[in-house]
């Protein structure tokens, strides 16, 4: 019987830095996100989020985030690439909560400025999930040399983007309705 | 088949059973942590589902 309730995914986009093309990024994947039936989703912008600077770590997390995490079955984290690796800020936020992640779906949209569709934000971030809890999917969105992939007003200039996000987004909605299922009904042994 | 639990919590928030699907292992040096376990290094955070609201709630075990 299918389950009434629709899948929380709300888009992560996950640095602050002015100018940011990953905007672009987090915009598609947020419109592709609200055409698919049964799911609910918002754009978080780590840059708008209360940051508690002189402290770190689970308990630390702006309400706000940490309500959105808690009702979320799946996330998408729209990371560029900083110097191969994640933005110091999306760590920061990540870092806040830890329960409301544990055994839920986590999806990647990688972006770059360079050719490498930042494939080493994802490799280097894997293990930040796996051990917030979250299960990540073997579909990732890379967006590389992303200045040709957007125009500077967000118009999406190659249109094969649209099929790659359909993928990704297909696979992280099976794994959000496995783990939804899993974490109400399968008990710990 | 659902598996019924003996452990859930009851959801603050809606007063239905819970579903206890993991246990993190968080580690501390302070071993006078409640619930210290010096086996593990550490105590144990079970995590709870409520399968009425989709609640999420932590516990100590």
């Amino acid at each position: 019987m299918p389950d009434p309730r629709p899948l929380s995914i709300p888009v992560i986009l996950g640095t602050a830095r002015k100018g940011r093309m990953s905007a672009h990024a987090a915009n598609l994947v947020l419109g592709e996100l609200r055409k698919r039936e049964g799911v609910v989703t918002e754009l978080i912008d780590i840059a708008t989020l209360q940051h508690c600077l002189d402290d770190n770590g689970q308990g630390t997390a702006d309400p706000a985030w940490a309500t959105c995490m808690t009702w979320a079955d799946a996330i998408v984290i729209v990371a560029p690439e900083y110097n191969h690796a994640m933005p110091g800020l999306l760590k920061h936020v990540l870092d806040s909560c830890l329960k409301e992640y544990i055994h839920k779906a986590a999806g990647i949209v990688a972006v770059s400025a360079g050719p490498f569709g930042g494939t080493r934000v994802i490799e280097s971030s894997l293990p930040v999930f796996r051990e917030l809890g979250l299960v990540t999917i073997f579909w990732d969105l890379n967006v590389g040399s992303v200045g040709k992939v957007f125009d500077e007003t967000g118009k999406l200039l190659d249109p094969a983007f649209v099929r790659r996000t359909d993928k990704f987004l297909g696979e992280l909605i099976w794994m959000a309705k496995t783990l939804r299922h899993g974490r109400e009904n399968v008990t710990l042994q | 088949m659902a598996q019924t639990t003996q452990r859930g919590m009851r959801c603050p928030k809606c007063g239905a059973q819970m579903n206890a699907h993991a246990q993190k292992l968080i580690v501390t040096a302070n071993t006078r942590e409640p619930g210290f376990d010096p086996q593990l290094g550490g105590f144990l955070e079970e995590t709870n589902a409520c399968p009425n609201c989709g609640n999420v709630e932590a516990r100590r075990v």
